[in-house]
């Protein structure tokens, strides 16, 4: 019924959140506080560019199945906007959705993220050690 | 059946930005994305059908056609238009 608009709310709050971080990040930058001077896992990757992708995954998702409801009836161009939001009953119906799908598609696409992120981060460690492994046997 | 839809055109997707990841401009990870999450979030839809007591997958919806179809032009229309702000939006660096 509306089970996109939960993903759609945290889209907006993650670009926001990403915005404070990218300018927080630009300030350290600008300070030289960015040099890596020990190397860790997930080191390589800018939490801000993490939080950009989160922000893509769930406005293109949202932006699907919001067209996909617009299809069906259920969003429409004028004032209440959802369908189910005219009457009482369905609202309480709408509501209950977004309480259990929304919030379910919302942690599945965070779980997707964080996956992702690992992984990402993994094959860039594997990489950095794969460097490493011909200069460590030169110093020995 | 848009499930299966958005299903497909993700593996396409990813398997065109496999070969080509190389090439940053054709920005086929936001394909990728749009097209897994859409994915996903109907996965989810699915499963709370099938614990509603409902088909995993139904088609006998008359629109599911036009689900299908904008969830295709929807996704590579999106794409198209997100690739060319971020390639015509990049500030250019002035020559030396």
């Amino acid at each position: 019924m509306a089970c996109f608009l939960v993903s759609t709310a945290a889209a907006i709050g993650v670009t926001v959140a990403q915005k404070i971080v990218a300018k927080n990040e630009k300030k350290k930058a600008e300070a030289g506080e960015t040099e890596i001077k020990e190397y860790k896992f997930g080191c390589e990757t800018k939490w801000s560019d993490r939080l950009k992708y989160l922000a893509t995954t769930l406005w293109t998702g949202s932006f699907l199945l919001a067209g996909e409801h617009v299809i069906h009836g259920e969003v429409a161009p004028f004032p209440p906007f959802l369908t189910a939001a005219a009457n009482p009953t369905d609202a309480a119906e709408m509501l209950h959705e977004m309480g259990t799908v929304g919030v379910a598609m919302f942690a599945m696409l965070v779980v997707a993220w964080g996956v992702g992120a690992f992984l990402w981060d993994l094959i860039k460690y594997r990489k950095h050690k794969k460097q490493q492994k011909p200069q460590l046997e030169k110093e020995v | 059946m848009y499930f299966l839809t958005a299903l497909v055109c993700t593996i396409i997707a990813g398997v065109l930005y496999y070969f080509f990841r190389d090439r940053k401009g054709l920005h086929l990870d936001i394909l990728t994305i749009t097209f897994g999450a859409a994915t996903l979030m109907w996965l989810v839809d699915c499963i709370a059908c099938a614990i509603g007591g409902e088909p995993f997958l139904s088609f006998d919806d008359p629109q599911d056609g036009w689900v299908a179809l904008w969830t295709l032009l929807g996704g590579v229309g999106l794409w198209l238009l997100v690739s060319f702000i971020l390639n015509n939006g990049k500030k250019e660096t002035p020559k030396e």
